[in-house]
């Protein structure tokens, strides 16, 4: 189970987890081709290094991959997530799953 | 926005001492937070408007000088503008600061507040005395201890009472002004000082023994109130006599014991108003308090015995539309208003204006402050209050309280969130809103026995189990409103209240579903509304599918399952045959809304309950 965890991020907060498997709810702002600019849920930009058959049809979509340093993941899957999200309460439950007091217990 | 306020005014100008004369030519730079009209006492001529200043750090009570009144009223100065007070100057009142300000240079006019302002005062206890002077208190509680213990051995009481009231009025009157806490029955040569703090209309009545009319007032003065009634003639030559707010002297009443059932004033005695009373209006108004208030904060209401008066005060957050009920007892219809307010401890409560009041309600621009005396606590819906015909509601009521209300709520309160002391939404439990301040696990509901006895309403959230498959729509009547069943009759459809015969029916639903949440499961019953929602489709639709293709209507049933609602429920006892039985009546089914609820979820944890 530990090896197949993917905690879910924010722009802020890849630092943290270079090397690892997060998610990131985001919204694309560009897609060229082998690579997608993407905004997280607090605003900062990303850059989504995609798969060959990555499926990117919608405006908001949870990319889970590997961070590869504070400003890009490689992305290993994609779920697309329809043309409305709410990012401001996706943000807060980030923060709240990384409060100390519950990250403990959930991850 | 360049203005820039002088940080640290506020501070110093509510420490300051004397001598400290070079402040006041200081020059600063303040914002206006509030400006308001103060209602001015009956003797004054001329309008005040005191006003909530700034420095972006801090805030405090300030006054303008009458001199600046034309700019406030051409809105010159108002809330929000920036000023740099020229002139200014303090004075002491009632043992407080109070900044008077007399020179001004608008700056700017701004839309929002600067910075972060804080109460520079610490919020006062809530027993407020209005506006009475220290050297009045220490005989009032003198005087009220000997009358509130015997009643009948009043005779000593009022000789040392009688001593020291002399010294205190300049009254030339014969008779020295006695408190009304001393008046008995077994006084008749005394004369009271009051203010008329409420005047109630002309009634009229006929019963067996006659007809005949009465108004009632009360009186109030700095030892206590006391109700007064005049009937048939004496309400011609004093109703218009006696005014709300003025202070009369007034002698040669009759004192009785009070009937406590029309009134709610605190006094074992009230003062019958006859021919000879004799009613002079006072001028001297100075030592007469205006209305006492003694403020209940909204956490303790619930410890108030129903039925109880009480005083609140509050901000009117919401105010309700003037709705029209009809009181099942009377059948009667009355017009009655909902307000909600809320006070500083984060709790709101529903409070209930009637009749004319409700009607006339009436106000503009920001919710106000309003203080309420003699207020009704009950327990529709948890706590809830109510306006008696003798309540009295002030708008804005030039007293501290008032202001600090204002102050917090221009500041913090007004974004703030609510914890609801009266549970129901503004239809009431019994129509069946959706309660989330209620909202109970069905564990609790079982557990706690609802619907035992008398009926309860309850409100959960829960997902679907199982739905009963053998009958999940009855044949109902298409006429509009009926929805009796109808009975087939060889093809045609009969319906017994109509007295009508239809080709085909309207299916309705009737389901029967098992709902589960994290802590019970418990059987629902709900009805086309319900069907409507959980299958999306017509009642006939579903019907005809069944009938026409099983597969079909199990993929359909299957899909139906494990979708979670909100639901609004009814518990009632019911028996069939031999069993009495609790069931569940499903009054209002509401979809989730994912994303309401997370922003729910996440003002939870972000609010004091979670990050205790």
């Amino acid at each position: 189970m530990a090896e197949h965890v993917s905690t879910r991020v924010n722009s802020a907060r890849l630092p943290q987890y270079v090397g690892r498997t997060v998610r990131l709810a985001c919204k694309v702002l560009k897609l060229q081709g082998e690579t997608a600019l993407v905004e997280a849920s607090d605003g900062g930009q990303v850059h989504v290094r995609l798969t060959r058959d990555a499926n990117v049809t919608d405006t908001y979509i949870e990319v889970i991959g590997s961070v590869l340093d504070e400003s890009t993941i490689k992305m290993m899957a994609c779920i697309n997530m329809g043309s409305h999200l709410n990012m401001q309460l996706v943000n807060d439950t980030i923060e709240l799953v990384h409060d100390p007091r519950f990250m403990g217990r959930i991850f | 926005m360049e203005a820039e306020l002088s940080r640290g005014i506020i501070t110093r100008l509510f420490h300051a001492q004397d001598g400290d004369d070079d402040l006041y030519t200081s020059q600063p730079t303040v914002q206006f937070l509030s400006v308001r009209k103060v209602d001015a006492p009956s003797h004054a001529t001329v309008d005040r408007y005191r006003l909530i200043i700034s420095d972006g750090e801090y805030f405090m009570q300030a006054m303008l000088a009458t001199q600046l009144n034309a700019m406030a009223d051409e809105g010159e100065i108002k809330k929000n503008t920036v000023v740099v007070i020229e002139r200014m100057t303090r004075n002491l009142v009632q043992g407080k600061q109070l900044v008077i300000v007399m020179g001004v240079r608008v700056v700017a006019q701004c839309d929002e507040k600067l910075g972060n302002a804080l109460n520079i005062q610490p919020p006062k206890g809530e027993k407020s005395e209005g506006v009475s002077p220290a050297p009045v208190a220490p005989p009032a509680p003198a005087a009220r201890a000997p009358a509130s213990s015997g009643t009948k051995n009043a005779y000593a009481p009022p000789q040392s009472r009688q001593e020291q009231a002399p010294p205190k009025q300049q009254g030339a009157k014969t008779n020295s002004i006695y408190f009304i806490e001393g008046l008995s029955p077994y006084q008749n040569n005394w004369t009271i000082k009051a203010r008329v703090t409420q005047k109630s209309d002309i009634k009229t009545w006929s019963n067996t023994r006659g007809e005949g009319k009465l108004f009632s007032v009360t009186l109030m003065d700095e030892s206590g109130e006391i109700r007064g009634t005049g009937f048939n003639a004496v309400v011609d030559e004093l109703y218009e006599k006696l005014q709300e707010g003025k202070v009369y002297f007034i002698s040669k009443a009759r004192v009785n014991l009070a009937k406590k059932k029309f009134s709610n004033v605190a006094n074992d005695y009230e003062l019958t108003l006859e021919k000879n009373t004799e009613v002079t209006e006072c001028l001297d108004t100075t030592n007469v308090p205006a209305v006492k208030y003694n403020f209940v904060e909204f956490p303790n209401l619930g410890e108030l015995v129903k039925d109880s008066a009480c005083d609140v005060i509050g901000i009117a957050k919401e105010i309700g539309e003037n709705t029209q009920i009809t009181a099942k007892s009377t059948g009667r219809t009355m017009n009655k208003r909902d307000l909600t307010l809320v006070d500083r401890s984060g709790h709101s409560v529903r409070l209930t204006l009637w009749g004319v009041q409700a009607e006339q309600f009436h106000v503009d621009g920001d919710p106000p402050v309003i203080a309420f005396k003699g207020v009704k606590v009950g327990d529709f819906g948890g706590v809830s209050l109510s306006m008696y015909h003798s309540s009295t509601m002030a708008l804005d009521p030039d007293i501290p309280e008032a202001h600090a209300l204002r102050g917090w709520y221009d500041g913090v309160g007004a974004n703030q969130s609510f914890q609801s002391l009266s549970n129901s939404t503004m239809s009431g439990g019994a129509t069946g809103g959706f309660n989330r301040a209620e909202m109970r696990t069905l564990n609790d509901v079982k557990e706690s026995q609802l619907g035992e006895g008398k009926q309860d309403y309850f409100s959960c959230r829960a997902s679907i189990m199982h739905i009963k498959g053998e009958t999940i729509a009855y044949p109902a009547c298409p006429t509009e409103g009926c929805n009796k069943k109808v009975i087939d009759m060889n093809g045609s459809w009969r319906c017994e209240k109509c007295d009508k015969s239809f080709p085909r029916p309207e299916h309705r639903y009737m389901v029967s579903m098992a709902v589960a949440d994290h802590t019970a499961q418990a059987w629902f019953q709900g009805f086309n509304d319900v069907g409507l929602a959980v299958f999306n489709m017509p009642a006939n639709d579903l019907v005809e599918i069944k009938e026409r293709d099983e597969a079909a209507f199990n993929v359909i049933m299957h899909k139906a399952i494990c979708q979670t609602y909100n639901f609004s429920c009814r518990a009632r006892q019911e028996t069939f045959n031999d069993t009495t039985r609790v069931r569940y009546g499903i009054n209002r089914i509401l979809p989730m809304n994912y994303e309401e609820e997370g922003n729910i979820l996440r003002d939870l944890l972000h609010s004091d309950w979670g990050r205790a």
